[in-house]
């Protein structure tokens, strides 16, 4: 597990998806600190972006990871 | 006598009930006529067997540029579309001011992938107002436009550099309002925005810094003419697209608009989004609101190449990382044997066969003609390698440069397309036709409705899947006279065989300015089609016809 979990939503999941614009998306389950679980679907910048930040070369090595990972990948691509 | 009568045919007139026999009579560009009418005409289609329904409407297009030198927006006619809608997405090419063009063209570059040479050597920039780019559009038309102007374009022409870098003031609010009102005059028939595209720096598109008073603002004034907002939603997020949804019905009630969004598809990935969506349109329309999504009838697919990193090889930390080395060491790494070992052993004991099997080359730039259309597993098996080392060795040979495809990856389970395409407040559209054209073919969605949820799964009817873009269409959007096989009725007619109607299989061709590339469909088992009373395409041609309009 990563050290960040604990700091609002974590990752608890990932997985490939289609994208509609014909790339490999990234598409991640979040669990909120309220217990709820939503997806939220990366392109394919903002994918690779998280998984740099998060050190990954594999969608498991994401969970654990904190949800801000995903907002600093976001910010390159939308 | 007429000018035209299409005889002999099965008429599914658009409006939902059953085929009927008859004769279609056309004068002056007009239905005049229906039913057992002769042969006193100067010239006579011959329909007998054959399906003659309103022409195909294709709400979400982004044809702005290429309608420019192709009036056609090929093969868009050949698939028996005879009135698209341009402007989606926030982007059109007008009003613009000469200083903007620059901006605008890296905004296009980014979603229509078209070469440089298409906004230089194709046309020439002859206007600033929506109303000299219709004038320029109408010149040589092969099919009816309705066009949509883009938020970001208007932003852009009333707060320049600033259009990207804030919210607007009341005053520049106002001056929008204005503006949208000038080019709804001038023959456009809504506003589009996005809330997720980007430009070429990824930065985000000029929509996306309007706060909620901008574009309350503007729908008002969509709303004095009963205009169509269309909108991109944050789609990547099923909470955030639902709360568009209930904003977008709010300016409905509010101003009396249709609304319309995508894009909208199903995964298995992601499979309460679908349902979640649908069940807050749902109650959003039972309050009277009229938001409709959009849906593509086509499977989403995947392509890569070893060219750019791909998420495609996230499953795979050894190919993910070498994915993500700079080119040269991409290279070294591929053809470092050891390193091979280890990539190949990992997609497991069958060598890869049961993952990267199905994979098929693409056309395209660097794709070699003998290996386009074939699967990995009949490559690797030719070559005597395991798909994995099959993979890696032909991506080597040809400079890393060959497209690969896994096909229907996303939008694929008809179980679950299927009825909701066939769903009542289901707008069937969202081809894309002009857009990504370097990343997947955007024609032949409608071929592929009938093709597969017609005749192999059935869940809509011969008539059902026409009216869905005929005159559901034309009715959603307020387009006068069209959508039908009606007397009175523009004479958009498609006449086709119903146990044929397909999409082709999707191969590159070098048909864009300066011979870019592009991925087309061709069309199967469409006969002829007829804008405004011309034939425009028969026997698998072009006729060269120009009776298309700039249409409201």
């Amino acid at each position: 597990m990563n050290p960040q979990a604990g700091a609002g939503a974590i990752i608890v999941g990932a997985q490939l998806g289609a994208g509609h614009d014909g790339s490999a998306d990234l598409i991640v389950s979040l669990r909120y600190e309220d217990g709820q679980v939503a997806r939220v679907t990366l392109d394919t910048e903002a994918g690779l972006r998280l998984m740099r930040n998060c050190g990954a070369t594999h969608f498991a090595e994401l969970t654990g990871h904190s949800w801000r990972g995903i907002l600093e990948g976001m910010t390159c691509s939308i | 006598m007429f000018d035209l009568i299409i005889k002999g045919g099965s008429v599914v007139d658009g409006s939902g009930q059953a085929a009927y026999h008859a004769d279609v009579g056309i004068n002056a560009g007009v239905i005049t006529a229906i039913g057992a009418l002769g042969t006193d005409a100067r010239a006579v289609v011959d329909a007998t067997d054959r399906v003659v329904a309103p022409g195909f409407i294709d709400p979400h297009t982004h044809f702005d540029v290429q309608l420019l030198w192709d009036g056609a927006a090929r093969p868009a006619i050949e698939h028996g579309i005879t009135t698209v809608v341009p402007g989606n997405c926030s982007l059109s090419l007008a009003p613009l001011k000469a200083a903007d063009r620059r901006a605008l063209v890296g905004m296009f570059q980014q979603i229509e992938e078209l070469p440089p040479a298409a906004f230089t050597d194709a046309f020439e920039w002859s206007w600033e107002t929506f109303g000299g780019y219709v004038d320029a559009l109408q010149r040589k038309l092969a099919l009816n436009v309705a066009p949509l102007v883009g938020h970001s374009v208007i932003r852009l022409w009333v707060m320049g550099d600033a259009a990207q870098q804030r919210s607007a003031n009341p005053a520049e609010i106002v001056a929008m309002q204005r503006l949208l009102r000038e080019c709804l005059d001038a023959g456009a028939v809504g506003l589009s925005t996005s809330f997720v595209d980007v430009d070429e720096r990824l930065h985000p598109v000029p929509s996306r810094y309007a706060y909620r008073a901008e574009l309350d603002g503007l729908a008002q004034v969509l709303g004095e003419y009963g205009r169509m907002l269309q909108v991109v939603p944050e789609f990547y997020a099923t909470d955030l697209t639902i709360a568009r949804i209930d904003q977008l019905a709010e300016l409905s009630l509010k101003y009396h608009i249709p609304t319309t969004f995508s894009p909208l598809f199903d995964s298995a990935a992601t499979p309460d989004n679908v349902p979640r969506t649908m069940a807050r349109v749902e109650e959003q329309f039972a309050r009277g609101a009229r938001v409709w999504p959009q849906v593509q009838t086509r499977p989403i697919d995947i392509s890569f190449s070893f060219e750019r990193p791909s998420l495609f090889f996230a499953r795979f930390p050894s190919w993910y990382r070498v994915m993500r080395l700079p080119r040269d060491e991409r290279i070294a790494a591929l053809g470092d044997a050891a390193n091979v070992e280890r990539m190949v052993n990992e997609t497991g004991a069958d060598g890869g066969r049961a993952f990267l099997g199905s994979l098929r080359v693409r056309g395209g730039e660097g794709a070699p003609d003998d290996l386009v259309g074939r699967t990995l597993a009949d490559i690797a098996d030719a070559r005597g390698e395991t798909a994995a080392r099959c993979l890696i060795n032909v991506s080597l040979e040809h400079d890393l440069l060959v497209p690969f495809l896994a096909a229907n990856v996303g939008h694929q389970d008809a179980s679950r397309v299927g009825p909701l395409l066939a769903h009542p407040l289901v707008h069937i559209g969202a081809s894309d036709g002009g857009a990504h054209v370097t990343s997947f073919s955007t024609y032949g969605d409608t071929g592929f409705l009938f093709s597969r949820y017609v005749r192999q799964t059935g869940h809509l009817s011969l008539e059902q899947a026409v009216k869905k873009i005929t005159a559901d269409t034309a009715k959603i959007w307020g387009l006068k006279n069209r959508g039908s096989i009606k007397q009175g009725h523009a004479a958009d007619v498609v006449v086709f065989d119903a146990q044929r109607i397909d999409r082709g299989e999707e191969h590159a061709v070098f048909d864009m300015p300066g011979r870019g590339m592009r991925y087309v469909r061709d069309s199967v088992g469409v006969d002829t089609v007829v804008v405004n009373g011309t034939i425009a395409y028969r026997d698998a041609a072009y006729t060269g016809s120009s009776t298309g309009i700039v249409c409201t």
